[in-house]
């Protein structure tokens, strides 16, 4: 979860990642960010995000993103 | 049927009667049967076409899903026999076979949408090549008549087939549900392009008629038939001479009727979008809204995701990532991070999905060259503002711009405003060349008009309509810069009944007035798309 906030925290350090629940839907992440977004997700946890995840409720807070990680991350196994 | 007419009125509110008459259970079968009574109304051929892609959807679906389904019982039937391996392997033989069903429908539905919209440019194209070779061209004598709605309808039918192959949403098991996912009529001719989940959770429960849901939605419905009738409607002959004329205009004017025509076609797409909401609340269903005062926009990608918010949702969603997540894209990305640093790389797969996307999206909205240098121009507003970020930021530090400035954003506001509209005009004047030569004339042409009627050439005489048009659009921009912060059916509903009432008579007078004799003059823009 740290790694995944690192990376949040690189896109934009004024959000509080562990209450915001809005993100994508209060375009405080835009369609551009998002790419650098999961560009770094699919770097550190060596995963492959396909565009079947890309729904805003997977993205719209940092607990969504983790779930979705881990999801593919078992989907993968 | 027009939809700015008494016949639809009477259609709407017969229609409705049933609805609430049935037993709530079979509710959807009355808007089914009211949408193909409209559909084939205006289009009695087209119906075909609207069932084939229905069929087709349907079919596709189930097939798809049965694929999904038979492979995980296998796996949950033999669980402890089957290798990693093995499993990799029926999962891979299995994703080709629901893919290649997916594209095959995809490619049927959109050849289908291609024909009917693309085979005029198409030869056109062909002709240009063959005659610079100097060969004999290709004689047009194909007679489509493009069907009501297809690029509507085509968008929402594959974007749910797509979301099912994606595994986001369960496919629709009775085919008659699924026609009516297809053909609803509020949304038909000119969206909103609806996600499957959201829709069918609307249209396939039961609604109970309320007070509030009625009046709710009649309002709006009211709203939506004075922007279209009585500012959109009028407003069409000023922007229609301007288009016809410019060239003997001053530079000024030709500007200054520009914005003529953004106010028009704001009008004219809104207000649809505010009718058949209204008709939809009436139903007790909800549509997805199409607009948020993009006019309010602070830059060009902001406008996006505020103008025909769907059809913005649709590309992003089915071509955009996709796209910008594609293999191809990722590889080059990866290099170019490598050689170039890490903004490079990864800005690059979403520059080349919006170049894709901005493409398509000129082509969706006309097969001209026009309106695809439209989409490329908007596209180009768009990556350069991307690539541009932290030259901006570095930019507004050095100059002390605050973000939050409200001069800063109202400087923003109404430079979009002046570039959307300048962007938005240029297909409108009927060939590239039309376009070009308008953008010119705008700025090349410095005579400085002698009177109000040489700054306003296209507007025949300060009348009563005009000053009462005038005044209604004054209160659209009041109305749209309330709606930024507050919700202003809830403070119009604050006041009292006497003063609503008196309202909403005074807007059904301009209707009559003015609306309905200018209201004959010709139907929605976005229907033509």
């Amino acid at each position: 979860m740290d790694e995944l906030l690192n990376i949040l925290n690189e896109i934009n350090p004024d959000i509080d990642y562990m209450t915001e629940t809005n993100l994508i839907d209060g375009k405080m992440i835009d369609s551009f960010s998002i790419f650098k977004l999961i560009d770094d997700i699919c770097e550190t946890f060596d995963i492959d995000i396909g565009p079947k995840w890309m729904r805003n409720e997977n993205f719209n807070s940092v607990h969504a993103m983790w779930d979705m990680i881990q999801a593919i991350q078992n989907e993968d196994e | 049927m027009l939809i700015t007419s008494l016949q639809f009125l009477l259609f709407v509110f017969g229609a409705m009667i049933l609805f609430y008459l049935v037993p709530k259970k079979i509710q959807w079968m009355i808007l089914l049967a009211a949408s193909i009574a409209f559909y084939v109304s205006v289009n009695v051929w087209g119906i075909f076409l609207v069932l084939v892609t229905a069929s087709t959807i349907y079919g596709s679906a189930l097939w798809i899903e049965s694929i999904r389904k038979k492979q995980k019982s296998y796996f949950k039937e033999n669980k402890e026999l089957l290798s990693r391996e093995e499993k990799a392997l029926i999962k891979e033989k299995n994703n080709k076979k629901r893919r290649r069903i997916l594209v095959t429908t995809l490619v049927l539905n959109f050849g289908i949408l291609c024909v009917f919209k693309y085979l005029h440019f198409a030869l056109e194209q062909v002709n240009l090549v063959i005659s610079v070779f100097g060969g004999s061209v290709i004689e047009d004598r194909i007679n489509l008549i493009m069907p009501l709605g297809i690029s509507f309808y085509t968008f929402q039918s594959t974007g749910y087939l797509i979301d099912v192959y994606w595994e986001n949403c369960k496919p629709q098991k009775n085919y008659f549900k699924t026609l009516l996912f297809v053909s609803f009529f509020p949304q038909i001719t000119q969206g909103p392009i609806s996600d499957y989940t959201k829709l069918s959770n609307e249209l396939f429960s039961e609604h109970k008629l309320s007070y509030e849901n009625f009046v709710n939605g009649f309002e709006r419905m009211l709203w939506g038939f004075a922007k279209k009738m009585v500012i959109a409607d009028y407003i069409s002959s000023m922007v229609g001479s301007l288009f016809e004329n410019y060239s003997n205009y001053t530079g000024i004017s030709a500007f200054i009727g520009t914005f003529f025509y953004s106010v028009q076609i704001y009008a004219d797409f809104s207000g649809y979008m505010d009718i058949m909401c209204g008709v939809c609340e009436m139903f007790g269903i909800r549509l997805t809204e199409n607009f948020k005062q993009p006019y309010f926009s602070k830059s060009i990608a902001e406008y996006w995701r505020r103008w025909h918010i769907t059809l913005g949702e649709w590309f992003k969603k089915y071509v955009y990532y996709p796209i910008g997540m594609s293999r191809l894209s990722k590889k080059i990305g990866q290099k170019t991070k490598d050689k170039f640093g890490k903004f490079v790389g990864q800005t690059i797969p979403p520059t080349i999905a919006l170049i894709v996307v901005w493409f398509v999206t000129g082509l969706w909205h006309g097969a001209s060259w026009a309106y695809i240098v439209w989409g490329g121009v908007n596209g180009l507003f768009i990556i350069f503002s991307m690539w541009m970020e932290p030259v901006y930021a570095k930019v507004k530090s050095a100059l002390k711009i605050c973000d939050t400035s409200r001069l800063w954003q109202a400087f923003q506001v109404l430079r979009t405003f002046v570039l959307v509209t300048l962007i938005k005009v240029f297909p409108e004047v009927g060939s590239l060349s039309g376009g070009l030569k308008l953008w010119k004339h705008i700025f090349s042409n410095h005579r400085i008009p002698a009177s109000l009627s040489e700054l306003l050439p296209f507007v025949d005489d300060i009348s009563i309509p005009f000053l009462i048009v005038a005044s209604l659009t004054g209160f659209l921009f009041i109305h749209s810069l309330v709606e930024r912060k507050r919700d202003f059916r809830t403070l119009f509903h604050k006041l009292p009944f006497a003063v609503r009432i008196a309202a909403l008579t005074v807007l059904f007078i301009i209707i009559a007035y003015i609306g309905i004799p200018a209201a004959s003059e010709g139907g929605f823009l976005y229907a033509n798309f």
